[in-house]
Parts: C-alpha cells; sequence; structure tokens
C-alpha cells in the first residue's frame, strides 16, 4: 500500500496538472472513462493509454508509483479477461481497458489532495457516508503506521519466524486484532476531540478555486476530444477500422516528446 | 474474488446503472437509519473498520490473484446498517485508487455489502450454537460460507452481464491475410450501436431462423464472455483465498472477542454509553 507515497505526491507536487481544479481533473477522468467504455477496438483503448501516459510523465509524476498502481488491477483483469473472455483480442482489450481506467483515477488521486478529491461527492451522499470518507482516510494512516511498527516488534522478539508458518500466522493475526482496537480506540479519542472542538455531524471539505481556469478548459476539451474519437469509432467501425493503425501515433508523439522535456528537465 | 475485479466498460449499461440504483437505494437507507441511531458516534469505528478492509483488498496475493477482503470481520464488528455504508467508501477509494471499476461501484458496494451483510447474520447463527467460547472458529465458519455465496453472485453476475448476445462486441481484429482491421463477427453484426453491445437483433434472428441446426454451438462461439470457464477459475482458485481468509478472521476475531466481547457480540450500535477502552466489566 502506497498511500503516503501517494498523499506526499498530491499534496507536494507542483506540476501544471497539480494546479488545474479538482472539479475540472475529475470532470476530464469522467470523460475519459466515457471513452474507455464506449471504446472496443483494441488500438483505440491502446491510444487511450498512451495518451493518459502522456499526462503523467507531463505532469512528473513518480513513474514507478504510477504505473505500478495502474498495473495492480491488470493482475485481476488478467485472470478475468483470461477465463471468460472468447477471444484472445477481447481478452487484451478487457486488460487494456482495466490499465487505462486505472490510469485515469490514479492520475487523479496523485495530483488532488484527497479530501478535494471527495468534497463533490460529499454534497450528494448521507453526512454519515460523507464523514467516512475523510474519517476512513485518515484511519488508513494511522492502521499502516501502527502496523508496520507492530510487525518490526513482532519480529525482533522472534514472534515472527520463516521456519514456523503456523506460530508466525497466529501472532500477525493476533497483532493484526490487537492492532484494530488500538486504531479504534485512537480514532474514538480523535472523534471526542472533534466534538470538544465544535464538530457537530458534518465534515465539510471546500472545493479549491482553480489556480488556471485556462489549463482546466484545455484539459476538459482534450478529454471531450478522446470521448469524441471513440464515440465516433464505436458508430462507424466498419469504414473507420482500416485506419486503426493511425490512431496510436499522435498520442505515441505525445508521451515521447513528454519523455524528452522530463528527461530534459531531470 | 468475491467482488468484482471487471474493468469499466466490460459490462452492460443497465447492469451497472441497476448496479448504481440499487447501491444508492440501500445507502439513502442506511443513512436515514444511521440518523435515527445516532450513529454519528461510531464514525472513527466505520473508518477503522474500512481502513482495515481497504489494506487487506489492496495486499495481493499475486501467484492466485487473491487478496483477503476482511468484509465478515467488518460485518461483525459494524452491524447490516454501517455495513453498508463501509462497503461503499471501501469500494469508492478503491475504485480512486485504481482498484475496481468506477462503473462497477454500484455492483461492487452490493456484493461487498452482502458479504458483510451475510457474514453478520451467519456468524450470530453459529455462535448461537456454537458458543461465545467458540468465537473465533465461528468467525472462520462463516467467512468459507459467506465467500462461496457472493463468489456465486459474482459468477451470477457475470452471466447477467457478458453470457448473452447482448455483450457482443467489435474488436477491431486485425486479419493477418489482409493487415485491415476487419469485424469478428462476420454473420450477424450489421451496425454496431453505443451502448447495444454491437448486436443487429432483427438480424440476428434472421439468422437464427435459417440456422436453426446449430443454434447453440452458434450462440456459444459469438458470446462475449464464457460464463463457464471463468466459474471454473474462480471455484478452482478461490476456495484457497476463502481458507487464507477464513483463518485471518478467526484469528482477527479470536483475539476480539477474547479482549472487547461487547463489540463481537452485541453489534457497534448497541453500545448507547461511551465506555472507557478496556473496562468494559464496568470495572469488575
Amino acid at each position: 500500500m502506497h498511500i503516503g507515497r501517494i498523499d506526499e505526491s498530491a499534496t507536494s507536487g507542483d506540476s501544471w496538472l497539480h494546479r488545474v481544479s479538482p472539479v475540472g481533473k475529475l470532470l476530464a477522468f469522467a470523460l475519459v472513462l466515457a471513452a474507455v467504455i464506449v471504446s472496443w477496438n483494441v488500438l483505440l483503448v491502446g491510444s487511450l493509454t498512451l495518451s493518459l501516459a502522456a499526462v503523467a510523465v507531463s505532469a512528473r509524476l513518480k513513474p514507478r508509483l504510477t504505473f505500478a498502481l495502474a498495473a495492480y488491477p491488470a493482475v485481476f483483469a488478467l485472470v478475468f479477461a483470461f477465463s471468460a473472455s472468447t477471444s484472445v483480442l477481447g481478452g487484451v482489450t478487457i486488460v487494456l481497458k482495466a490499465v487505462t481506467a486505472a490510469l485515469g483515477a490514479i492520475i487523479v488521486v496523485l495530483t488532488t489532495p484527497y479530501p478535494y478529491v471527495f468534497a463533490p461527492i460529499q454534497r450528494i451522499v448521507p453526512t454519515i457516508v460523507g464523514d467516512a470518507l475523510l474519517m476512513t482516510y485518515r484511519s488508513l494512516f494511522l492502521l499502516l503506521e501502527k502496523f508496520a511498527n507492530l510487525l518490526t516488534a513482532a519480529r525482533l522478539r522472534a514472534g515472527l519466524a520463516t521456519g514456523h508458518p503456523i506460530r508466525s500466522a497466529r501472532a500477525t493475526t493476533g497483532a493484526l486484532g490487537g492492532l484494530l482496537l488500538y486504531s479504534i480506540d485512537l480514532s474514538q479519542r480523535s472523534y471526542d476531540v472533534m466534538r470538544v472542538r465544535g464538530y457537530e455531524g458534518r465534515l465539510r471539505a471546500p472545493i479549491p478555486r482553480s489556480q488556471a481556469p485556462l489549463i482546466d478548459i484545455a484539459l476538459v476539451l482534450s478529454a471531450l476530444a478522446l470521448l469524441a474519437v471513440s464515440v465516433t469509432w464505436r458508430l462507424g467501425w466498419q469504414e473507420l477500422n482500416p485506419y486503426s493503425w493511425a490512431l496510436p501515433i499522435l498520442p505515441a508523439h505525445a508521451l515521447l516528446a513528454a519523455l524528452l522535456t522530463w528527461r530534459r528537465r531531470a | 474474488m468475491s467482488h468484482i475485479h471487471i474493468p469499466d466498460g466490460v459490462l452492460p449499461v443497465w447492469l451497472w446503472t441497476a448496479g448504481w440504483l440499487a447501491a444508492l437505494l440501500m445507502i439513502a437507507l442506511a443513512g436515514c437509519f444511521a440518523a435515527r441511531s445516532q450513529a454519528q458516534r461510531k464514525v472513527p469505528l466505520l473508518g477503522v473498520v474500512a481502513a482495515l478492509m481497504i489494506v487487506g483488498m489492496s495486499s495481493e496475493i499475486v501467484p492466485i490473484a487473491y487478496h483477503v477482503n476482511l468484509s465478515v470481520i467488518g460485518g461483525i464488528l459494524l452491524g447490516p446498517a454501517l455495513s453498508v455504508i463501509a462497503a461503499f467508501v471501501v469500494g469508492l477509494v478503491l475504485a480512486m485508487l485504481g482498484h475496481g471499476g468506477v462503473t462497477v461501484l454500484g455492483l461492487n458496494t452490493m456484493v461487498i455489502g452482502a458479504e458483510m451483510l451475510i457474514g453478520w447474520a451467519l456468524f450470530r447463527g453459529i455462535v448461537s450454537i456454537l458458543g461465545r467460547r467458540r468465537a473465533g472458529l465461528s468467525a472462520g465458519l462463516t467467512t468459507v460460507m459467506t465467500l462461496a455465496l457472493t463468489t456465486t453472485a459474482l459468477v451470477g453476475i457475470v452471466w447477467l452481464g457478458g453470457g448473452g448476445q447482448a455483450a457482443d462486441r467489435e474488436t477491431g481484429a486485425l486479419d493477418p491475410a489482409t493487415l485491415r482491421f476487419e469485424r469478428p463477427l462476420e454473420e450477424g453484426v450489421l451496425e454496431v450501436g453505443l451502448f447495444g453491445g454491437g448486436h443487429d437483433h432483427d438480424h440476428a434472428h434472421d439468422d437464427h431462423n435459417h440456422h436453426d441446426d446449430h443454434d447453440h454451438a452458434h450462440d456459444e462461439s459469438e458470446r462475449f464472455l464464457s460464463v463457464g470457464r471463468f466459474a471454473a477459475v474462480v471455484y478452482t482458485l478461490g476456495p484457497i483465498g476463502w481458507l487464507i481468509e477464513a483463518l485471518v478472521t478467526a484469528g482477527i476475531i479470536g483475539y476480539v472477542a477474547r479482549i472487547r466481547p461487547a463489540m463481537v457480540f452485541e453489534g457497534a450500535l448497541a453500545e448507547k454509553a461511551r465506555r472507557i477502552p478496556g473496562d468494559e466489566a464496568g470495572g469488575m
């Protein structure tokens, strides 16, 4: 779980994409997602992947983190695709769709602090769900940090040994149980503090304004263009499919340009 | 395996829209119930349990493409109303981390929510038979049964979404002979609707009338997803994962039941007054 590194990238990053408003990014993500949903041409989905990769590189997102996170759903999609799909090409398309949609989501979370990602969602869901979203994120940090400490302590006291898998499993599950109780108590205490400081049953995250409205518009329009291409291809595929080879050229060049710029800056 | 790892845009629109509508209805109901029972004070517990599930679901056991869900633990600790909310929160956070699609979030909420609700109900039933002293064993048995049920629900969803002709797709297949992208479904495909799944039903109907002899074989070959193969894979790999999950659940619930029995046996919303941690017996 790379939650600490995701948060660091979202809050400390300073790229053009970090300056775009969360609403703009979410809107662009929704449009790209729609493009992924309607596309069944493997080269078109591949082109969408290349486009997003170019965006990620140009925003100087950490490549290892970004692409490792995007590849994670590919493992599950592989199992699904090659067990359920009746054709190899269909299977490849399914895996590419998973990676592309994941890459889109990851670009958003790597460039937007968590409260801002969920601020628009908070406005439409019941109060308890909105608050739970924020408390969950806070608890994730709590849990991961304490779990790492706990495992180190257990290892130092020889609670976890490679030669004794049963003993190790019992120690680990016991540690997880202890950690769960500890985290609940700690979280409950924070909640009590929040109550004392005036919390009345609603944590409201603000939606920040854009620092670069023109980039916002350009991003949304680009995403709209991708969706337009996907819809056009889906509707006129019989005439357009012979020209599918042309699709990846532009995104591949964009990725190459982003890579060259990135290397020059590095 | 129990929740849905199907990428966005694979299942038909009617199915994931129905999933979203059903999930939103469930969340609205759970929200109303939570407001009436002053569940706001349980938000910290909800957050920690949801975070635990997220950590579990983000830790993949690569060889069998499995991750623990810890949803039965969540169901036992949170009870029915909070479970639905936790299922949505977990699904949403995971979707934003690229794990699980956004369109299938509604279906995921329903499957994870069902896992938590069934887990909660089964655990209570089994504990009433085996007794509170065997909470760990009860939790383990509950986990295996619950995961078997929800995996079957998952196969049902794939059957609903991908087993029929409505899911036939145009994939832009490359014909090696002509090096052109030809339509892979040569018969029965005249036009592709944006969300229709790419099958001309009138033509398909005529086609069926003309080819009654090999109807079934033809249908099977044109199906987009093979439900039988998918079921074979999940029922082969799944039980290994269920066993791992049952052991983890049994260990954690066994531990919590020893230290804080009220948390396991009474449910999250049963506790009306704030208790001092570790002093549930009232200092006795």
